[in-house]
């Protein structure tokens, strides 16, 4: 009986043995956490290439399906042709430049399908942060173009949908945040897209109160408060619009964030 | 909003408190290990009962005592397995709350109700399975055996509904609805629309199946190990016929599994694209090939086990010639189905491959040639079976030839209308092509239908050409069956990574983010240990369920009413 059970064990110990080993000999993929990108002024062509490399390998799941040649376009290599993708994305929409059509086609991937494909892409910049993006289209720049991205182009862009709930993985009470977890006020403001309803500086829109000098009627407590809570205090003269704005702001960015940003406004006496 | 409020909002996005560690492995390895574990034992008690009350029914209304002797041995080993089953689900409860207290605050702020109607539930399932077990010589005839038997229903009815109650606290986390984001209030949330998410009822029917394969497949294990063991001829020939019992319910359940796993699949989709490409193409996409391998290991090894199965059966020998045929389509099958094509590869390895396919296996890694295959495959095993159940019988119905030509041309068709479609799918587009495999699916379906309508009316009077001799089984035909048994549990983990992982860093996706230091989703190699400790874990338990089950009680092995003499399966 003894030799029946050692039999037993043999086989059972050899069979999950052999699917373990199977298991590990295949190439090895783990799903990362996406970082926070942090790019700064003088980030050169050949950084962002880099970094938009990491992000499109990487928590961009872009080869899952470009490059297979069935779901989607080829983006690195010929794609029937016309090229890899920097080759050909100046030519796809009269009058847009390269970086144009490839961040509309992040931004709104069902504004261009491609003949043959389905629109099943989903919209990277509500998955990604706007660094992570302009990155990416560096690098499909590089893929055979030319890359002209720089780092001004990456304020330089506004969209409703970059106000991503998620920023780069952030959210949830998480670490990351808006802008990749950056504290520059700034791409904080851009990320959040407060200028699509207050003005600062000269720029955005006047639907909400201007922001120019806010400092000068609210101290920083009052703008924590503020953005944390909408609904605490109601600017004169606005008493009508009390409500519109989003009550999340508070949790989609991180507490350095949060402080970042109210003393920035608190400055603008 | 006043200053303690504005600290707890910041509060919330401090981690620090957020997860607990464990000792040496770690929390993610701890509950890992409890709620793999935990989903095996209680897959195995959800499972056999279905059989249980389906091997009971038969031998009530069939009148063969030896399945209701069957049915008896099933729930025995039941006993222990609910106290495992229990142990284990507690180690997870508590795992989770102190290792991921702020997570277990989220799930049950909105399914604390849910939880305590679960814990009722087991309570009055596990006195069920007690009056159940020990009433059987009690309630034993007439009007008796037939509230006895409806003891068994509810068995499974109490088990079915605390499987679905557990089901709707990870489908919530795969698939929370739409309207609830990070900031939604839990306590807010509606318990009704947290339960009936997206991927709930899908889970559910899959879980249904496959706790019917596994179970089966496990049974099969502990027959052939009481074969192996066995000290008479009698003893064996019993443990021989549960373990062919066993390997047929669990074949024939997983026939019927794909399906469901298409419908899970296509929901996941349907919920969120991005998350169906991380399953189907992005990191997980070699787990696919993994699955495929596995999968063939089972097709080839039942059929293994039933080529082998037929050596005891007179008559079979005119068909041995056509196993070597039915070898190599499934050789070939699997090989198809096993070959790599939707994968992650960088701008160095597509230049390495001179392209974005492999210029020759590119062509059969599609899901035209995948499709193709499997189906064949399922066609072959069932003729294996079909070729088995007929081995030792002659019809003599007079429409007997006729008969076996329309089958042999009903194979012939499906497996027609499986190739013609499998190569029409090369050259239409994809939204086309996915709606071919329905058709496959319906040919081959069609074909198991019809074929075994005309068997079954075909066998009515048969000759028989002598009875199988249960028992005279070579050893390694249930070595074949603990290969089953190990891959069954072993896919089960498999599975069970997919799916949880396709959540990747979210504790409930795009809800709450998993901020501790195992938020990355591990890859298959560090999952395949994982899932091997579970296997083997769950193994060692149930061998000394088993061992403390033949303890407690003299086997039931039927001894000699209908014993060799019986001729149908």
């Amino acid at each position: 009986m003894w030799a029946t059970n050692l039999k037993v064990v043999g086989i059972v110990l050899g069979t999950l043995a052999l699917y373990t080993l199977i298991a590990n000999k295949i190439p090895q993929v783990q799903s990362e956490v996406p970082q926070a990108l942090s790019l700064g002024a003088n980030v050169t062509p050949e950084q962002l290439v880099a970094a938009g490399e990491k992000v499109f390998n990487g928590i961009g799941g872009c080869p899952t399906c470009h490059g297979l040649g069935t779901r989607a376009p080829n983006l690195l290599t010929d794609e029937k042709g016309t090229g890899p993708i920097g080759a050909r994305c100046g030519k796809r929409e009269p009058g847009k430049s390269c970086k144009q059509y490839l961040f509309e086609s992040l931004d709104n991937p069902t504004a261009y399908i491609v003949s043959g494909y389905q629109p099943i892409m989903p919209v990277m910049t509500k998955q990604l942060s706007l660094q992570q993006v302009w990155a990416v289209i560096a690098f499909l720049e590089s893929q055979g173009g030319t890359v002209d991205v720089t780092a001004s182009d990456i304020p330089a862009t506004s969209s409703a949908s970059t106000t991503s709930p998620t920023g780069s993985g952030g959210g949830g009470g998480g670490g990351g945040g808006l802008a990749g977890g950056s504290t520059d006020p700034k791409a904080i403001i851009q990320a959040a897209g407060c200028l699509a309803c207050h003005k600062l500086e000269g720029q955005g829109q006047v639907i909400a109160p201007d922001l120019t000098h806010v400092g000068s009627r609210r101290n920083a407590e009052s703008i924590r408060k503020k953005i944390l809570d909408p609904a605490s205090s109601v600017t004169k003269g606005y008493e009508k619009l009390a409500g519109i704005m989003p009550k999340s702001f508070g949790t989609m960015m991180n507490a350095a964030q949060l402080e970042a940003l109210a003393q920035y406004l608190a400055a603008h006496k | 909003m006043t200053d303690s409020a504005l600290l707890l909002l910041q509060a919330a996005a401090d981690t620090t408190h957020a997860y607990g560690e464990f000792p040496v492995i770690g929390a993610r390895a701890f509950v890992w290990i409890t709620a793999e574990v935990h989903l095996m034992f209680a897959a195995f008690v959800l499972g056999v009962p279905m059989f249980a009350v389906v091997t009971e029914a038969i031998g009530i209304f069939g009148g063969d005592e030896r399945y209701d002797r069957l049915s008896k041995e099933f729930t025995r080993l039941l006993l222990v397995a609910y106290s495992a089953t229990a142990i284990w689900g507690a180690m997870l409860v508590f795992g989770l709350s102190t290792l991921y207290p702020r997570f277990w605050a989220y799930l049950t702020a909105i399914f604390a109700p849910s939880m305590w109607v679960y814990a009722g539930l087991f309570f009055i399932e596990s006195f069920t399975l007690y009056l159940y077990y020990y009433g059987w010589d009690r309630w034993k005839k007439g009007r008796a055996k037939l509230g006895h038997w409806t003891l068994g229903i509810l068995l499974n009815v109490w088990g079915t509904i605390v499987m679905f109650i557990a089901n709707s606290w990870l489908t919530y986390m795969m698939s929370p609805p739409r309207d609830i984001t990070p900031t939604t209030d839990p306590t807010t949330i509606k318990l009704w629309h947290a339960i009936a998410n997206a991927t709930w009822m899908p889970i559910n029917v899959h879980r249904v199946i496959a706790n019917v394969v596994f179970g089966g497949a496990i049974v099969g294990a502990y027959a052939s190990y009481r074969f192996l063991a066995a000290r008479t001829d009698e003893e064996r020939a019993h443990y021989d016929w549960m373990g062919y019992v066993g390997n047929f319910i669990a074949m024939s359940a997983l026939i019927v599994l794909p399906f469901a796993g298409y419908w899970l699949g296509r929901e996941i989709y349907q919920y969120d694209q991005s998350m169906g490409i991380t399953m189907m193409g992005g990191f997980m996409s070699w787990l696919w090939v993994i699955q495929a391998f596995l999968i063939a290991v089972l097709f080839l090894t039942g059929n293994y086990y039933l080529w082998i199965g037929m050596g005891r059966i007179p008559g079979a020998e005119r068909f041995r010639p056509y196993t070597k045929y039915l070898l190599m389509v499934l050789v070939l099958g699997a090989i198809v189905w096993g070959t790599p094509h939707t994968m992650i590869a960088d701008s160095k390895e597509l230049a390495a491959m001179g392209g974005s396919h492999h210029p020759f296996l590119g062509a059969l890694g599609v899901m035209s040639a995948k499709n193709t295959a499997v189906n064949l495959m399922i066609l072959t095993t069932f003729l294996s079976f079909l070729l088995y159940r007929r081995a030792n019988t002659r019809p003599v119905v007079p429409w007997a030839r006729a008969g076996t030509i329309i089958q042999g041309a009903m194979f012939a068709v499906a497996a027609g209308v499986v190739l013609f479609y499998g190569i029409r799918g090369y050259f239409v587009e994809a939204i086309v092509r996915i709606g071919f495999s329905v058709y496959q699916v319906l040919a081959v379906l069609s074909c198991i239908v019809f074929v075994t309508v005309i068997d079954i009316l075909m066998a009515r009077g048969a000759q028989s050409l002598g009875a199988i001799q249960w028992g005279k089984m070579p050893p390694r035909s249930q070595y074949a069956l603990f290969i089953l048994a190990v891959t069954f549990t072993w896919l089960m983990g498999l599975m069970g990574f997919a799916r949880s992982g396709i959540r990747q860093y979210w504790h409930v996706w795009q809800v709450m983010q998993d901020t501790s230091k195992y938020a990355a989703t591990p890859a298959l190699g560090y999952a395949s240990k994982m899932i091997s400790l579970c296997v083997l874990i769950f193994l060692a338990l149930v061998s000394f369920v088993f061992w403390l089950g033949g303890l407690a009680e003299k086997s039931t092995y039927v001894s000699t009413e209908k014993g060799p003499g019986h001729v149908g399966h």
